[in-house]
C-alpha cells in the first residue's frame, strides 16, 4: 500500500471518527439535566401563563423537539458539519461569533508557550546529553520530573505571588490593561480622502500608542505563558534525552565517532535526525490538546480565552459552548494525529505505510 | 514464585531511584493512616460558623514570631490562650478554683453549686470544664436596709505578648433566682432585688471594659412565670440562647415575656479585635459595642488583665425578707492569637498543618484507587481486544479512540458538575476515563504474544482460550500492570486537585487542592505563602515519588533499558 492510498485510509478512519464524536456529544448532552427552552426564555419574564406555553412550544417546534430521535442526530450532525453550534444561553450570540472573539488568545497563549517549551525542552535535552552521568544530568532529570508533575494552577499561583503581589513587575489578570476599557491605544489609522477622481488612503503608524499596545498585551501574557511554559518544558527535556539515548547507542554514531567527528557535530547531525521523529510526532500531537490545557491556567489569571470560556459555560451548564467545544477539540487532536502520522512518514522514509 | 519475587525486590532496591521513591510513599503512607496521631487539630469542622475553630482568623504560623523582621518575622504577633482553665465550673480560690472575689457585704455569700446549664449545646458548641456552677447569694433580713451591693469575681492573668490578640472566645451563662412579687397583666413573677450583670476585662488601674453592654435591672425572675409555658420567640421553652446585651427578660420589640430559664451568651459573636490603630482613633464608633474593650484594652506591650463579673443587687426595700440567687456557669475566656502552630490556620480558624496531613490520606487513597481502577479496565479491554481480535477489538478500539480525542478535563468537569462532587464520585469518573493508554499498550503487547510458538502450542494441546489468556499471556503483560499502576496515580492526584481548584470538593473531606480553593478563591489569600506554598509542594513530591518507582520498575523489568547506559 502507497502513501496515497494510507493517507485515503486515514482520512476516511478520521472522518469516521470525527462521526463518532458527533453522536457521543449528542448522547451525553441528551442525557444532560435541565431543559434548553427554560435556559433561554427570560427566567423571570412577565407574560402571562398561555403566553409563556405559546413561547415554549415555538421554541421546541424550531428546534425539533417533537421529532423522532434519529432525525433529531442527523439534524445534528448536519449542524455540526456545517460548523453551526446554535446560540450561547447566557451570552445570547452565535457561539461561532463568541468563538472568533476568543480563539486568537488561546491560539497565541498555548500555541506561544507550546513553541518555546518545544525549543527550549529540545535544546536543554541535547545539552545535558552532553554530560550525561555527571551530577548536572541527573539534576536536570529530577528537576523535569518535578516540573512535570507540578500542578499547573499552582505554579501559576506561586507565580502571581511572587512577580504580582511580591515584586509587581506583572498584571494579574486579563489580557489587556482595565483602563483600556475607556479607550484603546490606537496603533495605526487609515484615513481616506477623496478627490473627484481618485480615492487615495494615508496609512499612519502611531508608534507610541503601537508599543504600548503590543507592551500591554505582552505584560500580560507573559505570566500565563511562563507557567505554561514551566509546566511542559520538563516533558520535553525528558522525551529529548530519552530518544537522543536511544540513538547515540547506535552503530552509526560509533561510525561517526569513529571517523573523527566532534561531538557537537555527532550529536546535532547524525543522533538528532533520528531523535527528532518522536520529538516532532510529540510535538504535533500536543498541538491537538491545546485546548484542553487552557482551562486552568486560563481560570488562574483569568484569561479571556477559550478556557476560561468554557469554564463560564460548565458554570453555567451552558450546552451549546459545551459541544462546540468539545467537538472543535476533539476535530484538533484528530487532525493532529493525522499530522503526526504523515509527518513520521514524511520525515523517515523507511516507514513502510500499510 | 516467591523466590521471582524477592529477587524483583532485591533488583528494585538496588535502584537509587526506587529507593527514594519507595522512601517518600511510606512516609505519605504513614503521614496519611497516622494524620490523628501527629495532630490533635480536625482539618475541618461540622459547624458552617466555625465557633470550635481553634484559631484566628487566616493567621500565620506561629515561628514567625521569633523570626527577625527583615526575613518575614512579625514581633507583634500573639499566640492562643486559655485564660480561664475550668469555664464549665467557676470556683473561688477559697474553693481550689482559680476565681477572686471582691465584695464589703456581709449580706452576700459565694458558693459553689452542683447546678449546670442544663441543656445540650447545639452542633458545633463546646462546653469547656466540668459540671457545676458559681451561686452568688444576697439575703437580708425584713427591718434592715439594702442599697446596691456590688459583687465582683475576677481573674487576673498575663498577656506576654506585643500585639493584641486575634479575637476572644468570651462565653458566660447566667440564672437569676429570687424571691418575687407577682405584678403586671399578664401576671408575671417580678423580682424583689433587681440585678445588674457586667461582665468586663479589666486593665492594671482598675478599669473596666464591659465585653457585651451590660446587663441592665433583671428585674424579673427568670424561672418560668405563671401563665407562660412557650417561648413567644422560638416557640419552645428552653435557654434563651442570645447575645448577652440582649439578655433583658422583658423584650421591648414585642411586648412579650421571653420564657426560659438561662441566659446565654454561648452563641454570642465573637468580638474581634484585629484593625486596632483605626478603631483606636475613634472607639466610640465601633458597631455594635460603643465601648468595644479589644482596641483599648490590648495595647502593644505585655501587661496584666482581669477578666470577670460584676454583679449589683438594686435593693430598694427595707421591709421583707428578700433573697436572690445569681448562678453563675461557663465562665470562660479564651484568647485567639494571631499566629497559630506550624502552619498558620486558615480564614475559619482551621489548623493549617492538620488539613495538609488529612489532605495526604485524601490524596493518597483517590490516587491508588484510582490507579487501581483504571488499569483494571485497561487491562481487560486491552487482553479482550488483542486476544479475540476482529469485531471486539475493532469495537473496543474504536470507543478508545473516541474518548482519547474528547477533552478530558472538560468532559471530567461536566460530569462531576452533574453527579455532584463526592470522592467516590472522583475515583469512578478518573477511573473511567483514564484507562485508555494502558489499554492500547496492553493490546500491542498481546497483538505480539498471540503470534508466539508457546500459545500455539497451548492451542494444539487443546487449552481453552480463559486458560490462555490467564496462564500464558497476562504474565507477559503483567511488567506493563506494575508499571501502570505505580504511573497513572501522579495524574490522578493532580487531576483532583485541579478539580478541587476549581471548586468541586468533596464537602466532606480536605484535600490538597480543597486547601489552595479555600486560600485563593474563598478567602483571597494568595499573599498567605505559608498557606499556598506547602499544598503545591507536596502534591508534586507525591507525584514525583509514584513517578520515580515507575521509572524504576520500567528499568528493572525491561532489562533492554538498563544496557543504554
Amino acid at each position: 500500500m502507497g502513501l496515497r492510498n494510507f493517507i485515503l485510509k486515514r482520512l476516511v478512519y478520521s472522518f469516521v471518527l470525527i462521526l463518532l464524536v458527533i453522536l457521543l456529544n449528542f448522547v451525553i448532552f441528551k442525557g444532560m439535566p435541565g431543559d434548553p427552552v427554560q435556559f433561554l426564555l427570560h427566567p423571570w419574564g412577565r407574560e402571562s401563563a398561555e403566553v409563556r406555553m405559546q413561547q415554549e412550544q415555538n421554541l421546541r417546534e424550531l428546534w425539533g423537539f417533537g421529532e423522532p430521535f434519529e432525525v433529531q442526530a442527523v439534524k445534528y450532525i448536519r449542524n455540526l458539519l456545517m460548523w453551526n453550534f446554535g446560540t450561547s444561553y447566557i451570552e445570547r450570540r452565535p457561539v461561532t461569533e463568541s468563538l472568533g472573539i476568543r480563539l486568537p488568545y488561546t491560539l497565541v497563549l498555548l500555541g506561544g508557550s507550546a513553541v518555546l517549551s518545544i525549543l527550549l525542552g529540545v535544546i536543554i535535552g541535547i545539552m545535558v546529553i552532553q554530560k550525561r552521568g555527571s551530577v548536572v544530568d541527573s539534576g536536570v532529570v529530577t528537576g523535569s520530573l518535578v516540573l512535570g508533575s507540578l500542578p499547573t494552577f499552582w505554579l501559576g499561583l506561586v507565580f502571581l505571588l511572587l512577580f504580582y503581589n511580591i515584586l509587581r513587575w506583572f498584571p494579574n489578570k486579563g489580557a489587556f490593561p482595565d483602563a483600556w476599557a475607556f479607550g484603546w491605544p490606537v496603533p495605526f489609522t487609515v484615513s481616506s480622502s477623496y478627490t473627484s477622481t481618485s480615492l487615495s488612503s494615508v496609512f499612519s503608524l502611531n508608534i507610541m500608542s503601537a508599543w504600548t499596545f503590543v507592551a500591554g498585551y505582552l505584560r500580560h501574557l507573559f505570566l500565563p505563558m511562563l507557567t505554561l511554559t514551566v509546566f511542559s518544558i520538563g516533558g520535553w527535556i525528558l522525551l529529548t534525552r530519552a530518544t537522543m539515548l536511544d540513538a547515540i547507542t547506535e552503530d552509526y554514531i560509533v561510525t561517526a565517532r569513529a571517523k573523527g567527528l566532534t561531538e557537537r557535530a555527532v550529536l546535532f547531525r547524525h543522533a538528532l535526525k533520528n531523535a527528532s521523529l518522536p520529538i516532532i510526532t510529540s510535538a504535533a500531537l500536543s498541538f491537538g490538546f491545546i485546548l484542553s490545557g487552557a482551562i486552568i491556567t486560563e481560570t488562574v489569571f483569568t484569561y479571556p480565552g477559550l478556557g476560561a470560556w468554557t469554564w463560564t459555560a460548565i458554570q453555567f451548564l451552558d450546552y451549546t459552548v459545551l459541544m462546540a467545544v468539545f467537538y472543535i477539540v476533539s476535530i484538533c487532536v484528530i487532525v493532529a494525529n493525522v499530522v503526526a502520522d504523515l509527518l513520521y512518514g514524511i520525515i523517515d522514509p523507511r516507514i513502510k505505510y500499510g | 514464585m516467591l523466590r521471582r519475587f524477592l529477587g524483583f525486590l532485591r533488583s528494585l532496591l538496588r535502584n537509587g531511584k526506587s529507593i527514594v521513591g519507595l522512601i517518600l510513599i511510606s512516609a505519605f503512607l504513614v503521614v496519611a493512616f497516622g494524620a490523628s496521631l501527629f495532630t490533635p487539630y480536625t482539618p475541618i469542622g461540622e459547624d458552617p460558623l466555625d465557633r470550635l475553630a481553634p484559631a484566628g482568623s487566616n493567621v500565620p504560623p506561629a515561628w514567625l514570631r521569633s523570626l527577625p523582621t527583615w526575613l518575614g518575622g512579625d514581633p507583634a504577633l500573639s499566640e492562643n490562650m486559655v485564660i480561664v482553665q475550668n469555664p464549665g465550673s467557676p470556683r473561688l480560690i477559697a474553693d481550689g478554683g482559680e476565681f477572686k472575689l471582691e465584695t464589703a457585704n456581709p449580706n452576700l455569700s459565694v458558693a459553689p453549686s452542683d447546678i449546670s446549664y442544663p441543656y445540650p449545646l447545639p452542633l458545633g458548641y463546646k462546653r469547656y470544664g466540668g459540671e457545676g456552677s458559681l451561686n452568688v447569694t444576697y439575703t437580708r433580713k425584713e427591718g434592715t436596709t439594702g442599697g446596691e451591693v456590688k459583687a465582683v469575681i475576677f481573674k487576673d492573668f498575663d498577656f506576654p505578648y506585643n500585639g493584641p490578640p486575634d479575637s476572644f472566645y468570651a462565653t458566660i451563662s447566667i440564672q437569676v433566682n429570687g424571691s418575687t412579687t407577682v405584678s403586671g397583666v399578664p401576671p408575671v413573677d417580678k423580682l424583689k432585688v433587681p440585678v445588674k450583670v457586667n461582665v468586663f476585662l479589666g486593665l492594671v488601674d482598675g478599669r473596666k471594659f464591659p465585653i457585651w453592654p451590660p446587663v441592665e435591672n433583671i428585674y424579673y425572675d427568670v424561672r418560668m412565670p405563671r401563665g407562660f409555658t412557650k417561648d413567644k420567640l422560638t416557640g419552645a421553652a428552653g435557654p434563651i440562647e442570645r447575645p448577652l446585651f440582649g439578655a433583658t427578660v422583658f423584650d421591648s420589640v414585642t411586648g412579650t415575656f421571653i420564657n426560659g430559664g438561662w441566659v446565654t451568651s454561648i452563641k454570642n459573636e465573637l468580638s474581634t479585635i484585629r484593625s486596632t490603630s483605626q478603631e483606636l482613633v475613634n472607639p466610640k464608633s465601633v458597631f455594635p459595642f460603643p465601648n468595644d474593650p479589644a482596641p483599648i484594652v490590648f495595647s502593644s506591650t505585655p501587661s496584666r488583665y482581669a477578666y470577670g463579673i460584676e454583679i449589683v443587687f438594686v435593693d430598694t426595700k427595707s421591709t421583707e425578707d428578700v433573697s436572690t440567687t445569681v448562678i453563675i456557669d461557663d465562665f470562660g475566656l479564651l484568647l485567639k492569637g494571631t499566629s497559630f502552630g506550624l502552619l498558620g490556620a486558615s480564614h475559619r480558624g482551621w489548623d493549617l498543618f492538620a488539613q495538609l496531613l488529612y489532605g495526604t490520606r485524601t490524596s493518597l487513597y483517590l490516587g491508588i484507587s484510582v490507579a487501581f481502577f483504571s488499569v483494571a479496565i485497561g487491562l481487560v479491554v486491552g487482553l479482550a481486544a488483542g486476544y479475540f481480535g476482529r469485531i471486539v477489538d475493532e469495537v473496543l478500539m474504536r470507543t478508545t479512540d473516541v474518548l482519547l480525542v474528547l477533552p478530558g478535563l472538560p468532559l471530567l468537569i461536566v460530569l462531576i458538575a452533574i453527579l455532584g462532587a463526592s470522592i467516590d464520585n472522583l475515583i469512578l469518573l478518573l477511573g473511567l476515563l483514564g484507562w485508555m493508554g494502558f489499554a492500547r499498550m496492553v493490546r500491542s503487547q498481546v497483538l505480539s504474544i498471540r503470534e508466539r510458538s508457546y500459545v500455539e502450542a497451548a492451542k494444539a494441546i487443546g487449552a481453552g482460550e480463559f486458560h490462555i489468556v490467564i496462564h500464558h499471556i497476562l504474565p507477559s503483560v503483567m511488567s506493563l500492570v506494575y508499571i501502570s499502576l505505580a504511573t497513572s496515580v501522579p495524574g490522578a492526584v493532580t487531576a483532583e486537585a485541579a478539580l478541587s481548584w476549581l471548586g468541586f470538593y468533596d464537602p466532606m473531606r480536605m484535600s490538597w487542592g480543597r486547601m489552595l480553593n479555600e486560600a485563593v478563591v474563598e478567602a483571597g489569600a494568595i499573599t498567605s505563602w505559608w498557606w499556598i506554598l506547602p499544598p503545591g509542594i507536596l502534591i508534586s513530591l507525591l507525584a514525583a515519588s509514584f513517578i520515580l518507582v515507575g521509572y524504576a520498575l520500567d528499568e528493572v523489568l525491561n532489562p533492554k533499558l538498563r544496557l543504554r547506559k
